[in-house]
């Protein structure tokens, strides 16, 4: 892979708004027009060889790495949109950090401020540290986030992580996350999300779920009083097809909504196995 | 005997809190111009009205800060200061709004757009999350007047009308006399939801002692009976299984019944994801029978600032104008998140007093920076501001446009003049608007 | 005297209402904001007399205010102190990425106070500023 070398001059004061680093708008560009490109920084535009000593050139979006050296704490929307090639990212980084991306890699090796991955419509979010708050989320007033793509998150991620997240079985669509340990409201308005947490797990984790598997495999704070225990199961099917093998306890939910609450027998009160959420604890 | 000319102004509108009361009569001194009775008026709105006749706290003249002092300056000279700190700043926060009219308020807008700044109001501390919640799942609203002539079952859920909107219960939802509540306070059933037995609790029929930060938990348990689940749990968020089961029968049974909710729900954990959760509730709640909601809003003017951000920009509050174009995000544009980083570097304070609202970390950083203060009289904001522009008290002092909690435009009037030197909000930001321009050389 | 494991809830009252409207700098609006309203029950574990100042201290700051019984309560484990630069002191600033400052629902604990002044607005502010 042809690498694009960045490295941050000095931590801005003020957020930097870096959605023009993607390997779509560097690509066929040599060092000097990659320098001019411009970005706001504040009110004031800027131009990136302003902020970062920069390296590298590259013809092929499939063969791009974009690896960027600094505390980018302050650097925002980094990879927003992009739809292939990799960013390697080594440090913290701030908001919004591959925000709609369509496709390709983008590694954090640092934590991730809030709204990482938000929108993701494709490709690969890995951050090696933390993220915030809204991890896969969906923007205000939209009802459809995430939509296919995996995040990985070896920390924790805050609240609300992949809320109004939109997967499909039919249009093969499988959004998909997995981290150490997650916050309050994990897969709010879920959709059809796959969400596995290897650890612990705090309130509301599946409100208003729809369709969609939560996993968790450490404790969870409190369980909603809207989810029913169906049993203990040996090994799980996610929507995607994929197994996990482990003694967890399987709940239904969120029972509270309409659409999943449709799904009991009015008769004899059984929970139908179909496309209703499911919420596993482990036992 | 000396005779004391009064004039009366009847039908005046109380610039307090969003329950915005028309009703009020002001008595003023013709001679003195000042206030001298108010009738119908809570004791709030009474002392607001109070509070603009001359005293200690008002101030008449524009001050600049001096070797820490204030020292008071002509206009000119304190509207050249202002401008001069807004258009250096690079990261310029305009904060308030709630407390003036709606034209006012409009060009803050214009202020804010020229200036590539941030534009925030007060519903960002306190009813951001209803806003979010809605943006999300919808509301369904109506009009206190509806409230008032059908609810038979009321609840406030997080919120204390007897302290914080003191006329509500007696002229919408608790002892008024109703179209189809002739008989007042005995056609209706109140319920309050509280961690504490408020004021308000201890008048109503039916009190919930919630947990604090559960109410989710609950509401989410209401739902989910009101779908017939059986639940698992014995007791949700303090309260018993059986009494949620009943509390459910009530909600069913009424005939149309709405939630009054406040602080309790936009304050605590879960925020804009416990009003989601009510909104919801209420929805489901017309599978059965008749059901709204209302956000108790406190400021009499918030919803009006919301109202014109959203005119003028498409968005309510937490607006970001920097990159040229309105762009909104609560969390990241949002007054508090972006003090708490000390990320603004300077702002122009309107109608509002965030130093003895905002949390103490957020106070530090607003101190840190210029800081311009349109106000009235003193407060621990304009007290220490660089500069302070005196302001005419809207509602009070000039005419304007403010939206009660329910969205209802009402005309606020003037019934006296302003003292020494203040001017209107809307003047004085028309007249910053002009210094700024000239400064940026438009 | 001290107790431990309270919830701190902060909010409107009437009389801070009208303080603040008659001037947020007076002593009017100390005496109506600079309080902390206890349980009944447990403001007998406190061991002092109404209106002793008491240190109320969070995870996010502490400051003294006067001892007042709830006329809200039964509420045991709950204290309330009104909203405004006392009560803005102890208050979690962290809105969890949604905007507003999770005022209700702090941790707290309360020490009575031998000595130690309540601060009016402006006093408390100075704080601020040289911190």
């Amino acid at each position: 892979m042809v690498e694009i070398k960045l490295k941050l001059k000095k931590k801005p004061e003020l957020p930097l708004e870096a959605d023009i680093i993607t390997p779509d708008n560097f690509v066929g560009k040599n060092v000097a027009d990659i320098k001019k490109l411009e970005l706001y920084y504040g009110k004031e535009v800027v131009k990136l060889g302003n902020f970062f000593d920069i390296s590298g050139k590259s013809t092929d979006i499939n063969d791009t790495k974009i690896i960027i050296d600094g505390d980018l704490s302050n650097v925002k929307r980094i990879g927003e949109n992009m739809s292939g090639g990799e960013i390697i990212i080594n440090g913290n980084v701030g908001m919004h950090v591959g925000s709609q991306m369509k496709g390709g890699k983008i590694t954090v090796n640092g934590n991730a401020d809030d709204w990482a991955g938000a929108m993701l419509q494709g490709g690969e979010l890995e951050i090696n540290g933390d993220a915030g708050h809204y991890v896969g989320a969906a923007y205000r007033g939209f009802w459809q986030g995430m939509k296919n793509g995996t995040i990985k998150v070896k920390g924790k991620v805050g609240n609300e992580t992949l809320a109004w997240v939109n997967g499909s079985k039919p249009g093969k669509r499988f959004p998909k996350l997995i981290c150490g340990s997650a916050g309050a409201f994990l897969g709010i308005h879920s959709h059809g999300g796959i969400i596995i947490v290897e650890g612990d797990c705090d309130r509301c984790a599946g409100a208003d779920q729809v369709r969609g598997a939560i996993v968790v495999k450490g404790k969870v704070t409190k369980i909603l009083p809207s989810y029913k225990k169906i049993g203990e199961v040996g090994e799980i099917e996610l929507p995607n097809g994929e197994k996990l093998t482990g003694k967890f306890i399987e709940y239904s939910g969120d029972h509270s909504v309409d659409k999943n609450h449709s799904k009991i027998d009015k008769k004899t009160g059984e929970i139908s196995k179909s496309s209703n959420g499911r919420l596993y604890i482990a036992a | 005997m000396v005779e004391r000319k009064i004039k009366t102004v009847y039908d005046v509108v109380c610039p307090f809190c969003g329950t915005l009361c028309d009703d009020l009569e002001v008595d003023i001194d013709i001679k003195e111009d000042s206030v001298i009775e108010v009738r119908n008026g809570c004791q709030i709105g009474t002392k607001k009205f109070f509070s603009s006749n001359p005293s200690g706290h008002r101030y008449l003249k524009p001050r600049i800060k001096a070797n820490g002092e204030h020292k008071e300056v002509s206009w000119d000279e304190a509207l050249d200061a202002a401008a001069d700190i807004l258009v250096k700043a690079k990261r310029p926060l305009l904060y308030g709004f709630s407390s003036t009219e709606c034209e006012a308020q409009s060009k803050g807008v214009e202020l804010a757009e020229i200036l590539g700044a941030i534009l925030d109001n007060t519903a960002s501390v306190c009813h951001g999350p209803s806003l979010l919640a809605i943006q999300d799942v919808g509301a369904p609203l109506s009009t206190l007047g509806e409230y008032k002539n059908r609810a038979d079952l009321v609840i406030f859920w997080g919120s204390n009308p007897v302290h914080a909107h003191p006329r509500h219960l007696g002229r919408y939802s608790e002892f008024v006399r109703g179209y189809f509540r002739k008989d007042g306070r005995n056609d209706r059933f109140i319920i309050v939801v509280d961690p504490r037995n408020t004021h308000t609790a201890q008048i109503a029929d039916l009190y919930i002692q919630v947990k604090p930060n559960e109410d989710y938990e609950l509401i989410n348990a209401i739902r989910a009976t009101l779908r017939g689940v059986e639940l698992d749990a014995k007791e949700v968020s303090g309260v018993s299984i059986e009494k949620i089961r009943e509390l459910v029968d009530m909600l069913k049974l009424c005939n149309f019944g709405v939630i009054f909710f406040g602080m309790g729900l936009t304050q605590t954990l879960a925020h804009h994801r416990n009003i989601d959760a009510a909104i919801c509730l209420t929805r489901e709640l017309n599978d059965h029978t008749k059901f709204l909601l209302e956000p108790m809003r406190g400021h009499y003017n918030v919803t009006g600032a919301n109202q014109v951000f959203t005119w003028n920009t498409g968005y309510a509050y937490s607006i970001d104008f920097s990159r040229g174009y309105p762009r909104y995000n609560p969390g990241e544009f949002s007054s508090v998140d972006l003090l708490i980083k000390d990320e603004v570097d300077s702002s122009l304070i309107v109608a509002s007093d965030p130093a003895s609202n905002f949390p103490a970390a957020a106070v530090k950083n607003l101190f840190k920076h210029p800081l311009i203060s349109i106000e009235p009289h003193e407060t621990p904001t304009s007290a220490f501001a660089d500069v302070v522009l005196p302001a005419a008290f809207a509602g009070i002092e000039c005419e304007g446009t403010a939206y009660r909690m329910d969205k209802v435009p009402l005309r606020l009037r003037k019934v006296k003049d302003a003292p020494g030197e203040c001017l209107s909000d809307k003047e004085i930001l028309e007249k910053l608007i002009y210094k700024v321009k000239e400064k940026l050389g438009e | 005297m001290s107790l431990n494991n309270l919830i701190l809830l902060t909010g409107r009252t009437i009389n801070q209402g009208v303080a603040l409207e008659g001037g947020k700098t007076t002593k009017e609006n100390v005496r109506a904001a600079a309080i902390c309203a206890f349980d009944k029950d447990d403001f007998k574990k406190l061991d002092c007399l109404v209106g002793t100042p008491v240190k109320v201290i969070t995870d996010h700051g502490e400051v003294v205010v006067y001892s007042t019984i709830s006329e809200e309560g039964p509420h045991p484990g709950i204290i309330f102190i009104p909203m405004g630069p006392w009560a803005n002191q102890l208050v979690n600033p962290d809105s969890q990425a949604c905007g507003t400052p999770t005022y209700k629902g702090m941790k707290a604990k309360v020490e009575v106070m031998r000595s130690g002044r309540v601060l009016d607005a402006l006093e408390l502010m100075k704080q601020l500023r040289v911190a």
